[in-house]
Protein backbone atom coordinates (compact mmCIF):
# COMPACT_ATOMS: atom_id res chain seq x y z
CA UNK A 1 0.00 0.00 0.00
CA UNK A 2 2.79 2.37 1.03
CA UNK A 3 4.81 1.37 -2.04
CA UNK A 4 1.87 2.20 -4.35
CA UNK A 5 1.49 5.60 -2.67
CA UNK A 6 5.22 6.23 -3.12
CA UNK A 7 5.00 5.33 -6.83
CA UNK A 8 1.96 7.59 -7.24
CA UNK A 9 3.74 10.43 -5.46
CA UNK A 10 6.87 9.99 -7.59
CA UNK A 11 4.90 9.73 -10.81
CA UNK A 12 3.31 13.09 -9.99
CA UNK A 13 6.33 14.84 -8.53
CA UNK A 14 9.00 13.82 -11.02
CA UNK A 15 7.30 15.19 -14.14
CA UNK A 16 6.56 18.37 -12.19
CA UNK A 17 10.24 18.70 -11.31
CA UNK A 18 11.03 18.09 -14.96
CA UNK A 19 8.62 20.84 -16.03
CA UNK A 20 10.17 23.29 -13.55
CA UNK A 21 13.62 22.27 -14.80
CA UNK A 22 12.58 22.88 -18.43
CA UNK A 23 11.27 26.33 -17.44
CA UNK A 24 14.48 27.18 -15.60
CA UNK A 25 16.67 26.03 -18.50
CA UNK A 26 14.48 27.93 -20.97
CA UNK A 27 14.70 31.16 -18.97
CA UNK A 28 18.45 30.73 -18.50
CA UNK A 29 19.14 30.12 -22.22
CA UNK A 30 16.92 32.98 -23.36
CA UNK A 31 18.63 35.32 -20.91
CA UNK A 32 22.06 34.28 -22.10
CA UNK A 33 20.95 34.91 -25.66
CA UNK A 34 19.48 38.28 -24.71
CA UNK A 35 22.63 39.40 -22.85
CA UNK A 36 24.81 38.39 -25.81
CA UNK A 37 22.63 40.29 -28.27
CA UNK A 38 22.53 43.32 -25.97
CA UNK A 39 26.34 43.49 -25.90
CA UNK A 40 26.49 43.01 -29.67
CA UNK A 41 23.93 45.80 -30.21
CA UNK A 42 25.84 48.11 -27.87
CA UNK A 43 29.07 47.48 -29.79
CA UNK A 44 27.30 48.15 -33.07
CA UNK A 45 25.89 51.42 -31.71
CA UNK A 46 29.30 52.43 -30.43
CA UNK A 47 30.80 51.69 -33.83
CA UNK A 48 28.09 53.71 -35.55
CA UNK A 49 28.65 56.63 -33.14
CA UNK A 50 32.40 56.53 -33.83
CA UNK A 51 31.77 56.44 -37.55
CA UNK A 52 29.44 59.40 -37.26
CA UNK A 53 31.99 61.33 -35.19
CA UNK A 54 34.68 60.55 -37.75
CA UNK A 55 32.46 61.78 -40.56
CA UNK A 56 31.71 64.93 -38.61
CA UNK A 57 35.40 65.51 -38.01
CA UNK A 58 36.19 64.86 -41.65
CA UNK A 59 33.59 67.32 -42.86
CA UNK A 60 34.83 69.89 -40.31
CA UNK A 61 38.36 69.56 -41.60
CA UNK A 62 37.14 69.66 -45.22
CA UNK A 63 35.26 72.91 -44.54
CA UNK A 64 38.30 74.34 -42.76
CA UNK A 65 40.59 73.41 -45.65
CA UNK A 66 38.19 74.80 -48.25
CA UNK A 67 38.08 78.08 -46.34
CA UNK A 68 41.88 78.15 -46.07
CA UNK A 69 42.14 77.50 -49.80
CA UNK A 70 39.76 80.37 -50.54
CA UNK A 71 41.63 82.80 -48.25
CA UNK A 72 44.99 81.70 -49.71
CA UNK A 73 43.69 82.25 -53.25
CA UNK A 74 42.20 85.66 -52.39
CA UNK A 75 45.41 86.74 -50.68
CA UNK A 76 47.59 85.57 -53.54
CA UNK A 77 45.42 86.64 -56.47
CA UNK A 78 43.92 89.87 -55.15
CA UNK A 79 46.11 91.38 -52.44
CA UNK A 80 49.28 90.02 -54.03
CA UNK A 81 48.28 91.35 -57.44
CA UNK A 82 47.33 94.77 -56.04
CA UNK A 83 50.64 95.07 -54.23
CA UNK A 84 52.50 94.03 -57.39
CA UNK A 85 50.70 96.75 -59.37
CA UNK A 86 51.58 99.30 -56.66
CA UNK A 87 55.22 98.18 -56.82
CA UNK A 88 55.19 98.51 -60.61
CA UNK A 89 53.83 102.07 -60.39
CA UNK A 90 56.48 102.99 -57.85
CA UNK A 91 59.20 101.62 -60.09
CA UNK A 92 57.87 103.70 -62.98
CA UNK A 93 57.72 106.74 -60.72
CA UNK A 94 61.31 106.08 -59.69
CA UNK A 95 62.39 105.87 -63.32
CA UNK A 96 60.39 108.91 -64.45
CA UNK A 97 61.29 111.20 -61.56
CA UNK A 98 64.78 110.36 -60.25
CA UNK A 99 64.89 113.86 -58.70
CA UNK A 100 62.27 112.88 -56.06
CA UNK A 101 64.91 110.76 -54.31
CA UNK A 102 67.15 113.76 -53.84
CA UNK A 103 64.27 115.78 -52.34
CA UNK A 104 64.07 113.33 -49.42
CA UNK A 105 61.11 111.30 -50.75
CA UNK A 106 62.40 107.76 -50.50
CA UNK A 107 60.36 105.86 -53.06
CA UNK A 108 62.84 102.98 -52.80
CA UNK A 109 61.95 102.52 -49.12
CA UNK A 110 58.23 102.35 -49.95
CA UNK A 111 59.04 99.92 -52.77
CA UNK A 112 61.02 97.74 -50.34
CA UNK A 113 58.14 97.73 -47.87
CA UNK A 114 55.75 96.69 -50.64
CA UNK A 115 58.17 93.95 -51.76
CA UNK A 116 58.32 92.65 -48.19
CA UNK A 117 54.53 92.73 -48.05
CA UNK A 118 54.28 90.77 -51.32
CA UNK A 119 56.69 88.16 -49.92
CA UNK A 120 54.67 87.96 -46.70
CA UNK A 121 51.41 87.55 -48.60
CA UNK A 122 52.99 84.76 -50.67
CA UNK A 123 54.28 83.05 -47.51
CA UNK A 124 50.95 83.31 -45.68
CA UNK A 125 49.13 82.09 -48.76
CA UNK A 126 51.56 79.20 -49.07
CA UNK A 127 51.13 78.24 -45.41
CA UNK A 128 47.38 78.36 -45.76
CA UNK A 129 47.36 76.10 -48.80
CA UNK A 130 50.60 74.63 -50.10
CA UNK A 131 50.26 74.59 -53.87
CA UNK A 132 53.11 72.17 -54.38
CA UNK A 133 51.25 69.52 -52.35
CA UNK A 134 48.55 69.39 -54.98
CA UNK A 135 51.09 69.37 -57.80
CA UNK A 136 53.95 67.22 -56.50
CA UNK A 137 52.43 65.18 -53.66
CA UNK A 138 53.31 64.73 -49.99
CA UNK A 139 56.85 63.35 -50.22
CA UNK A 140 58.12 66.00 -52.64
CA UNK A 141 56.43 68.77 -50.67
CA UNK A 142 57.98 67.56 -47.44
CA UNK A 143 61.32 67.33 -49.20
CA UNK A 144 60.94 70.95 -50.35
CA UNK A 145 60.05 72.05 -46.82
CA UNK A 146 63.01 70.09 -45.37
CA UNK A 147 65.39 71.73 -47.88
CA UNK A 148 64.13 75.19 -46.94
CA UNK A 149 64.60 74.52 -43.21
CA UNK A 150 68.03 72.95 -43.75
CA UNK A 151 69.06 76.07 -45.65
CA UNK A 152 68.17 78.18 -42.63
CA UNK A 153 70.74 76.13 -40.60
CA UNK A 154 68.47 76.25 -37.54
CA UNK A 155 68.19 72.46 -37.42
CA UNK A 156 69.45 69.64 -39.61
CA UNK A 157 66.65 67.45 -40.91
CA UNK A 158 67.38 64.02 -42.28
CA UNK A 159 64.50 62.80 -44.45
CA UNK A 160 64.45 59.16 -45.42
CA UNK A 161 61.92 58.37 -48.14
CA UNK A 162 60.74 55.09 -49.69
CA UNK A 163 61.72 54.11 -53.23
CA UNK A 164 58.26 54.19 -54.81
CA UNK A 165 55.88 55.86 -52.39
CA UNK A 166 52.19 55.04 -52.87
CA UNK A 167 49.85 57.83 -53.80
CA UNK A 168 47.57 58.66 -50.90
CA UNK A 169 44.23 60.45 -51.15
CA UNK A 170 44.29 64.25 -51.06
CA UNK A 171 42.76 64.30 -47.55
CA UNK A 172 45.44 61.98 -46.20
CA UNK A 173 48.33 63.82 -47.86
CA UNK A 174 47.04 67.18 -46.64
CA UNK A 175 46.46 65.79 -43.13
CA UNK A 176 49.96 64.32 -42.91
CA UNK A 177 51.49 67.49 -44.34
CA UNK A 178 49.74 69.63 -41.74
CA UNK A 179 50.80 67.30 -38.93
CA UNK A 180 54.43 67.41 -40.07
CA UNK A 181 54.27 71.19 -40.29
CA UNK A 182 52.99 71.26 -36.70
CA UNK A 183 55.68 68.82 -35.52
CA UNK A 184 58.47 70.79 -37.20
CA UNK A 185 57.14 74.06 -35.82
CA UNK A 186 57.06 72.57 -32.32
CA UNK A 187 60.64 71.39 -32.73
CA UNK A 188 61.76 74.81 -33.93
CA UNK A 189 59.88 76.69 -31.20
CA UNK A 190 60.24 74.56 -28.08
CA UNK A 191 62.65 71.65 -28.37
CA UNK A 192 66.09 73.28 -28.73
CA UNK A 193 66.89 70.36 -31.01
CA UNK A 194 69.80 70.29 -33.42
CA UNK A 195 68.83 67.25 -35.46
CA UNK A 196 65.56 65.87 -36.75
CA UNK A 197 64.98 62.51 -38.38
CA UNK A 198 61.96 61.84 -40.55
CA UNK A 199 61.41 58.45 -42.08
CA UNK A 200 58.63 56.97 -44.12
CA UNK A 201 57.98 53.36 -45.04
CA UNK A 202 55.11 51.22 -46.24
CA UNK A 203 54.08 47.89 -44.83
CA UNK A 204 50.92 45.75 -44.95
CA UNK A 205 48.84 48.42 -46.64
CA UNK A 206 49.86 51.12 -44.17
CA UNK A 207 52.18 54.11 -44.44
CA UNK A 208 54.18 54.59 -41.27
CA UNK A 209 56.01 57.87 -40.77
CA UNK A 210 58.39 58.46 -37.90
CA UNK A 211 59.47 61.81 -36.58
CA UNK A 212 62.27 62.19 -34.06
CA UNK A 213 64.28 65.12 -32.72
CA UNK A 214 67.10 65.32 -30.18
CA UNK A 215 65.55 68.15 -28.19
CA UNK A 216 64.24 68.39 -24.64
CA UNK A 217 61.36 66.02 -25.36
CA UNK A 218 57.87 66.00 -23.99
CA UNK A 219 57.21 67.43 -20.52
CA UNK A 220 56.38 64.98 -17.71
CA UNK A 221 52.77 66.09 -17.70
CA UNK A 222 51.69 66.39 -21.29
CA UNK A 223 49.23 69.23 -21.85
CA UNK A 224 46.77 68.62 -24.65
CA UNK A 225 47.04 71.98 -26.35
CA UNK A 226 45.38 73.14 -29.54
CA UNK A 227 48.23 71.87 -31.75
CA UNK A 228 48.10 68.37 -30.30
CA UNK A 229 44.32 68.24 -30.49
CA UNK A 230 44.43 69.39 -34.10
CA UNK A 231 46.99 66.69 -34.97
CA UNK A 232 44.92 64.00 -33.27
CA UNK A 233 41.75 65.17 -35.00
CA UNK A 234 43.42 65.19 -38.40
CA UNK A 235 44.89 61.71 -38.07
CA UNK A 236 41.61 60.35 -36.72
CA UNK A 237 39.71 61.89 -39.63
CA UNK A 238 41.80 59.94 -42.14
CA UNK A 239 41.51 56.70 -40.17
CA UNK A 240 45.09 56.69 -38.96
CA UNK A 241 46.82 56.73 -35.61
CA UNK A 242 49.29 59.04 -33.93
CA UNK A 243 51.54 57.83 -31.14
CA UNK A 244 54.03 59.79 -29.08
CA UNK A 245 57.03 57.80 -27.94
CA UNK A 246 58.82 58.77 -24.75
CA UNK A 247 62.58 58.61 -24.58
CA UNK A 248 65.46 60.91 -25.48
CA UNK A 249 64.09 63.90 -27.31
CA UNK A 250 60.71 63.87 -28.94
CA UNK A 251 59.43 61.06 -31.13
CA UNK A 252 56.13 60.39 -32.84
CA UNK A 253 54.82 57.65 -35.09
CA UNK A 254 52.01 58.19 -37.58
CA UNK A 255 50.26 55.33 -39.30
CA UNK A 256 47.75 55.78 -42.10
CA UNK A 257 46.03 53.14 -44.25
CA UNK A 258 47.04 53.49 -47.92
CA UNK A 259 43.64 52.51 -49.27
CA UNK A 260 40.52 54.48 -48.40
CA UNK A 261 37.65 52.80 -46.50
CA UNK B 1 -20.99 30.80 1.91
CA UNK B 2 -17.71 29.85 0.28
CA UNK B 3 -19.60 27.60 -2.12
CA UNK B 4 -21.75 30.48 -3.31
CA UNK B 5 -18.70 32.78 -3.69
CA UNK B 6 -16.89 30.08 -5.67
CA UNK B 7 -19.94 29.59 -7.90
CA UNK B 8 -20.25 33.35 -8.53
CA UNK B 9 -16.57 33.65 -9.38
CA UNK B 10 -16.81 30.78 -11.85
CA UNK B 11 -20.06 32.08 -13.36
CA UNK B 12 -18.91 35.68 -13.76
CA UNK B 13 -15.26 35.06 -14.66
CA UNK B 14 -16.12 35.96 -18.28
CA UNK B 15 -17.06 39.51 -17.41
CA UNK B 16 -13.45 40.83 -17.09
CA UNK B 17 -12.75 39.41 -20.58
CA UNK B 18 -15.64 41.47 -21.98
CA UNK B 19 -14.68 44.62 -20.05
CA UNK B 20 -11.01 44.48 -21.11
CA UNK B 21 -12.03 43.58 -24.68
CA UNK B 22 -14.37 46.58 -24.99
CA UNK B 23 -11.86 48.90 -23.29
CA UNK B 24 -9.11 47.75 -25.68
CA UNK B 25 -11.35 48.41 -28.69
CA UNK B 26 -12.02 51.92 -27.39
CA UNK B 27 -8.33 52.80 -26.98
CA UNK B 28 -6.87 50.69 -29.81
CA UNK B 29 -5.90 53.66 -32.01
CA UNK B 30 -4.07 55.37 -29.15
CA UNK B 31 -2.03 52.31 -28.20
CA UNK B 32 1.70 52.13 -28.92
CA UNK B 33 2.87 49.52 -31.42
CA UNK B 34 3.75 46.75 -28.92
CA UNK B 35 0.42 47.04 -27.14
CA UNK B 36 -1.49 47.00 -30.42
CA UNK B 37 -0.09 43.51 -30.98
CA UNK B 38 -1.10 42.56 -27.46
CA UNK B 39 -4.60 43.85 -28.05
CA UNK B 40 -4.98 41.27 -30.84
CA UNK B 41 -4.70 38.63 -28.12
CA UNK B 42 -7.36 40.44 -26.09
CA UNK B 43 -9.66 40.65 -29.13
CA UNK B 44 -9.21 36.96 -29.91
CA UNK B 45 -10.00 36.10 -26.26
CA UNK B 46 -13.03 38.39 -26.39
CA UNK B 47 -14.45 36.90 -29.60
CA UNK B 48 -13.80 33.33 -28.44
CA UNK B 49 -15.44 34.06 -25.09
CA UNK B 50 -18.53 35.55 -26.76
CA UNK B 51 -18.95 32.57 -29.09
CA UNK B 52 -18.19 30.11 -26.28
CA UNK B 53 -20.86 31.74 -24.07
CA UNK B 54 -23.45 31.58 -26.87
CA UNK B 55 -22.67 27.90 -27.47
CA UNK B 56 -22.78 27.22 -23.73
CA UNK B 57 -26.23 28.80 -23.34
CA UNK B 58 -27.41 26.76 -26.34
CA UNK B 59 -26.09 23.65 -24.56
CA UNK B 60 -23.57 22.93 -27.28
CA UNK B 61 -19.99 21.75 -26.82
CA UNK B 62 -17.68 24.75 -27.08
CA UNK B 63 -14.40 22.89 -26.59
CA UNK B 64 -13.43 22.98 -30.32
CA UNK B 65 -13.19 26.74 -29.83
CA UNK B 66 -10.61 26.20 -27.08
CA UNK B 67 -8.46 24.21 -29.52
CA UNK B 68 -8.53 27.10 -31.99
CA UNK B 69 -8.05 29.69 -29.25
CA UNK B 70 -4.97 27.87 -27.90
CA UNK B 71 -3.21 28.16 -31.27
CA UNK B 72 -4.35 31.66 -32.29
CA UNK B 73 -3.85 33.13 -28.79
CA UNK B 74 -0.38 31.64 -28.59
CA UNK B 75 0.65 33.11 -31.96
CA UNK B 76 -0.68 36.54 -30.85
CA UNK B 77 1.38 36.33 -27.65
CA UNK B 78 4.49 35.32 -29.61
CA UNK B 79 4.04 38.40 -31.83
CA UNK B 80 3.64 40.52 -28.67
CA UNK B 81 6.80 39.11 -27.05
CA UNK B 82 8.69 39.52 -30.32
CA UNK B 83 7.84 43.21 -30.19
CA UNK B 84 8.90 43.52 -26.55
CA UNK B 85 12.26 41.85 -27.13
CA UNK B 86 12.87 44.17 -30.08
CA UNK B 87 15.52 42.02 -31.72
CA UNK B 88 17.41 41.38 -28.47
CA UNK B 89 16.09 37.85 -28.67
CA UNK B 90 16.24 36.70 -32.28
CA UNK B 91 12.70 36.77 -33.75
CA UNK B 92 13.52 33.52 -35.56
CA UNK B 93 13.72 31.67 -32.22
CA UNK B 94 10.21 32.77 -31.30
CA UNK B 95 8.84 32.08 -34.78
CA UNK B 96 10.29 28.57 -34.76
CA UNK B 97 8.79 28.08 -31.30
CA UNK B 98 5.41 29.28 -32.57
CA UNK B 99 5.58 27.03 -35.66
CA UNK B 100 6.54 23.97 -33.61
CA UNK B 101 3.77 24.66 -31.14
CA UNK B 102 1.15 25.11 -33.88
CA UNK B 103 2.17 21.81 -35.49
CA UNK B 104 2.18 20.05 -32.11
CA UNK B 105 -1.18 21.53 -31.19
CA UNK B 106 -2.79 20.48 -34.49
CA UNK B 107 -1.38 16.95 -34.16
CA UNK B 108 -2.66 16.85 -30.58
CA UNK B 109 -6.15 17.95 -31.64
CA UNK B 110 -6.34 15.46 -34.51
CA UNK B 111 -4.68 12.38 -33.07
CA UNK B 112 -4.35 12.66 -29.29
CA UNK B 113 -7.00 14.85 -27.67
CA UNK B 114 -10.12 15.08 -29.79
CA UNK B 115 -11.47 18.59 -30.48
CA UNK B 116 -14.51 17.80 -28.29
CA UNK B 117 -12.29 17.13 -25.30
CA UNK B 118 -10.16 19.39 -23.13
CA UNK B 119 -6.75 19.94 -24.85
CA UNK B 120 -4.76 19.88 -21.61
CA UNK B 121 -1.52 18.71 -23.29
CA UNK B 122 -1.37 21.64 -25.70
CA UNK B 123 -2.41 24.04 -22.93
CA UNK B 124 0.33 22.70 -20.62
CA UNK B 125 3.01 23.16 -23.27
CA UNK B 126 1.65 26.62 -24.05
CA UNK B 127 1.77 27.48 -20.33
CA UNK B 128 5.40 26.30 -20.04
CA UNK B 129 6.46 28.43 -23.01
CA UNK B 130 4.58 31.52 -21.81
CA UNK B 131 6.06 31.11 -18.31
CA UNK B 132 9.56 30.98 -19.83
CA UNK B 133 8.86 34.05 -21.95
CA UNK B 134 7.29 36.02 -19.11
CA UNK B 135 10.14 35.24 -16.70
CA UNK B 136 12.63 36.25 -19.40
CA UNK B 137 10.64 39.45 -19.88
CA UNK B 138 10.92 40.27 -16.16
CA UNK B 139 14.73 39.90 -16.36
CA UNK B 140 14.73 41.79 -19.66
CA UNK B 141 12.79 44.70 -18.18
CA UNK B 142 15.18 44.93 -15.23
CA UNK B 143 18.12 45.66 -17.52
CA UNK B 144 19.22 49.31 -17.29
CA UNK B 145 19.65 49.76 -21.04
CA UNK B 146 16.19 48.34 -21.72
CA UNK B 147 14.75 50.54 -18.97
CA UNK B 148 16.29 53.59 -20.58
CA UNK B 149 15.04 52.68 -24.06
CA UNK B 150 11.51 51.72 -23.10
CA UNK B 151 10.87 53.96 -20.14
CA UNK B 152 7.48 55.08 -21.41
CA UNK B 153 6.00 51.64 -21.90
CA UNK B 154 7.75 49.63 -19.20
CA UNK B 155 4.93 49.88 -16.63
CA UNK B 156 2.30 48.69 -19.08
CA UNK B 157 4.40 45.78 -20.26
CA UNK B 158 5.22 44.79 -16.67
CA UNK B 159 1.55 44.62 -15.71
CA UNK B 160 0.55 42.68 -18.81
CA UNK B 161 3.49 40.32 -18.40
CA UNK B 162 2.68 39.82 -14.71
CA UNK B 163 -0.91 38.95 -15.65
CA UNK B 164 0.25 36.38 -18.18
CA UNK B 165 2.76 34.90 -15.73
CA UNK B 166 0.23 34.58 -12.88
CA UNK B 167 -2.44 33.04 -15.09
CA UNK B 168 -0.26 30.59 -16.99
CA UNK B 169 1.66 29.38 -13.93
CA UNK B 170 -1.57 28.65 -12.09
CA UNK B 171 -3.08 27.09 -15.23
CA UNK B 172 -0.08 24.86 -15.61
CA UNK B 173 -0.72 23.35 -12.20
CA UNK B 174 -4.43 22.98 -12.94
CA UNK B 175 -3.74 21.27 -16.29
CA UNK B 176 -0.95 19.21 -14.78
CA UNK B 177 -3.12 17.86 -11.98
CA UNK B 178 -6.12 17.75 -14.32
CA UNK B 179 -6.28 13.99 -14.62
CA UNK B 180 -5.92 13.55 -10.88
CA UNK B 181 -8.66 16.10 -10.21
CA UNK B 182 -11.01 14.40 -12.66
CA UNK B 183 -10.66 11.20 -10.62
CA UNK B 184 -12.31 13.12 -7.77
CA UNK B 185 -15.23 14.05 -10.07
CA UNK B 186 -17.82 13.91 -7.34
CA UNK B 187 -15.80 15.86 -4.82
CA UNK B 188 -15.93 19.63 -4.22
CA UNK B 189 -12.22 19.63 -5.16
CA UNK B 190 -13.19 19.96 -8.83
CA UNK B 191 -15.29 23.04 -8.10
CA UNK B 192 -12.49 24.56 -5.98
CA UNK B 193 -10.00 23.92 -8.74
CA UNK B 194 -12.17 25.70 -11.30
CA UNK B 195 -12.74 28.46 -8.75
CA UNK B 196 -8.95 28.96 -8.46
CA UNK B 197 -8.60 28.81 -12.23
CA UNK B 198 -11.34 31.41 -12.70
CA UNK B 199 -9.87 33.57 -9.95
CA UNK B 200 -6.47 33.66 -11.66
CA UNK B 201 -8.16 34.43 -14.96
CA UNK B 202 -9.84 37.43 -13.29
CA UNK B 203 -6.50 38.52 -11.83
CA UNK B 204 -4.91 38.23 -15.30
CA UNK B 205 -7.57 40.46 -16.86
CA UNK B 206 -7.24 42.91 -13.97
CA UNK B 207 -3.48 43.11 -14.73
CA UNK B 208 -4.26 43.57 -18.43
CA UNK B 209 -6.64 46.40 -17.60
CA UNK B 210 -4.06 48.16 -15.39
CA UNK B 211 -1.41 47.65 -18.08
CA UNK B 212 -3.66 49.14 -20.74
CA UNK B 213 -4.67 51.97 -18.41
CA UNK B 214 -1.04 52.83 -17.68
CA UNK B 215 -0.21 52.98 -21.40
CA UNK B 216 1.97 55.90 -22.52
CA UNK B 217 -0.39 58.77 -23.18
CA UNK B 218 1.81 60.51 -25.70
CA UNK B 219 2.48 58.75 -28.98
CA UNK B 220 5.91 57.16 -29.05
CA UNK B 221 7.82 56.41 -32.21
Amino acid sequence: MEATQEINFLSILLPLVLVVFVIAIGVFLLNQHFQKNLIRQQLEREELRNKHQKELLQSNIEVQEAERKRIAKDLHDELGATLSIAKMHLMRLEQMHPSLESKGLSIRNVRNIIETSIASVRQISHHLMPNQLETFGLIRSLEGMVDQINESKQVEIDFEIPQNPSKLSWEKELGLYRIFMELIQNTLKHSQAKNVEISCHEDDGFVTMRYKDDGVGLPEKMVHGLGLKSMEARIKAVGGSLEFIRGDGFAARLTVPIKDD
Amino acid sequence: MFESIAKSVIDYSNIPTFIVGIYTMAIYKRLPREMKYFSWFVFVSFVVQVIASILFYNSENNLPLLHIYTVVGFVCLIIFYNQIFDGLIKPLILWVLAAVFVVYSVINSIFIQDIYTFNSYALSVEAVIIIILSLTTFVFLMNDIVKERRLAIIKSISWINAGLFIYYSSSLLVFYFGNMIISFAQSPLVRYTWFIYALFSIIMYFCFFVGLWKRPRKSIS
